[in-house]
């Protein structure tokens, strides 16, 4: 058996597949309770179902997007490791960058199937797990004082304000890690030839740009979902090609 | 139910969510960090511990910061119960939180409102039973295309995952920060160059250059609140 059949062995879909069952009776439990109580309080039973069915149109789109990056994380990762971190905490660019950071840690060259072994696999997946908690952690740890401290103080003022930078720090803390890798590319290029990182984050870049056209310009919003994991695939597509070819 | 048996019924409500929330959330947890020891055995190959420390250092120090600004951010707009089920289920920024904003939108549920609380908490658990159908019914039709993904063929597709992430999400971020982004992008890139045996090091890289672009992050928005003022 090699190392992909094995990351994709039955065991390994049982270890998952029950985790992601805890999180369906979880949010089930959560769904069930809110319908009741909303009915008890008050509500009317067609807005909470209109709640329901919109809500369910709305992340059928989003949801094949997210498909489409387990798609993209399974030949290096197999298939049952990329479904349990794209359906509970995660999201496919949190995914990547730490599933890479992780593989360099244990002395690969990056996340990429050629190299990967079976202990890279289960230390990757350890990282990638405790890695990405930290929001989980917080929500139990922090939600109820949170939450009973916004609603007595009402400093609504105070609120926005530190969000307003928040975004703000996000995108830079994003823009910091995706220069030092495009460096690195750059620098994988000029000392050891090898053009097709480079080559592949252009045509991502290239791809993204003509969605962004087309949702901005045209109009054509629902692309959105699509636009990240729609232009990876074109660019992992052509990685095939450059590698062909080049 | 009159308006004091109302707000009563509400917060036992939202006490049962928080216990229920907490428990069931920590046991997740648990079995998200027990699952790649779990598989480590059924695979003879238990995580490198060593390799896990400096991994984790470099991790930490990018997504324990982000995480926070996370939770602090959203959880108001989610209320307790979508904040539980929000993180423990992912995809916020793509999926959750726009998909609570539609719901809400349509109900005209305002902020820290009960109805709020109940709006929030049902768009999200039923966004994530679609989310985990959807992907579930996904991968059992991967299964059959097993043999087609491990051609060596398509291996520089599978090598080449993180450029294909970074590009689409370089010419995003780029465009609207522009003025954020051209610093740290040529200081790394002739940095990168210059020492290339830092390519190895890109993990611990990422930290002074998130740090760089913070900072000029943080100038630009000073200076555009003493504009606006």
């Amino acid at each position: 058996m090699n190392i992909i059949e094995q990351l994709n062995s039955a065991p390994l879909y049982l270890i998952c597949g029950f985790i992601i069952l805890c999180v369906i009776v979880l949010s089930v439990i959560f769904m069930l309770r809110a319908y009741r109580a909303g009915l008890a309080i008050g509500m009317d039973k067609i807005v909470l179902k209109r709640t329901i069915t919109s809500s369910a149109t709305f992340t059928v789109l989003p949801s094949i997007s997210i498909l489409l990056g387990v798609i993209a994380l399974s030949g290096s990762l197999g298939t049952p490791l990329p479904w349990l971190r794209l359906s509970v905490i995660g999201a496919l660019h949190y995914e990547t960058s730490v599933a890479d950071v992780a593989a360099r840690a244990i002395g690969l060259s990056g996340l990429n199937a050629s190299e990967m072994t079976l202990q890279a696999f289960s230390t990757i997946a350890l990282l990638m797990g405790v890695g990405i908690i930290w929001g989980t952690i917080c929500s139990v740890l922090f939600t109820k004082g949170y939450l009973n401290k916004i609603q007595s103080s009402g400093n609504k003022k105070k609120n926005s304000s530190f969000g307003g930078f928040g975004d703000m720090a996000m995108s830079a803390m994003f823009i910091g890690l995706i220069s030092a890798y495009i460096g690195s590319y750059m620098a994988t290029l000029t000392s050891k030839g090898n053009a097709i990182p480079l080559l592949v984050l252009a045509c991502s870049g290239l791809v993204m740009s003509i969605f962004m056209y087309f949702i901005d310009k045209k109009n054509m919003k629902w692309l959105e979902n699509f636009s990240v994991a729609g232009s990876m695939l074109v660019a992992m597509a052509c990685a095939v090609l450059f590698g062909l070819f080049l | 139910m009159n308006n004091e048996q109302k707000l009563k019924y509400f917060a036992d409500y939202n006490n049962g969510t928080h216990t229920i929330g907490r428990i069931g959330v920590s046991l997740i947890i648990i079995m998200l960090i027990g699952a790649p020891f779990v598989m480590g055995t059924y695979l003879k190959a238990m995580p490198d511990m060593p390799a896990f420390w400096a991994g984790l250092a470099q991790i930490l120090l990018i997504w324990v910061p982000s995480s926070m600004v996370e939770f602090l951010i959203y959880t108001p707009m989610l209320g307790a119960g979508g904040t539980y089920l929000a993180f423990t289920t992912g995809n916020l920024l793509n999926m959750k939180i726009p998909c609570v904003a539609n719901a809400r939108e349509l109900s005209g549920a305002k902020v820290g409102t009960p109805e709020n609380e109940i709006i929030s908490t049902l768009s999200i658990a039923t966004s994530a039973l679609v989310t985990t159908v959807v992907i579930a019914l996904g991968v059992l039709l991967l299964i059959p295309l097993q043999p087609v993904l491990k051609n060596p063929v398509l291996q520089p597709a599978f090598d080449n995952v993180v450029p294909a992430l970074f590009g689409a999400m370089a010419y995003r971020y780029f465009r609207k920060n522009l003025n954020i982004a051209i610093l740290p992008l040529v200081l790394m890139s002739a940095l990168f160059i210059a020492i290339p045996s830092l390519i190895s090091s890109v993990g611990f890289m990422i930290i002074p250059s998130g740090a760089l672009s913070i900072a000029i992050a943080w100038y630009f928005y000073k200076k555009k609140n003493k504009e606006v003022n």
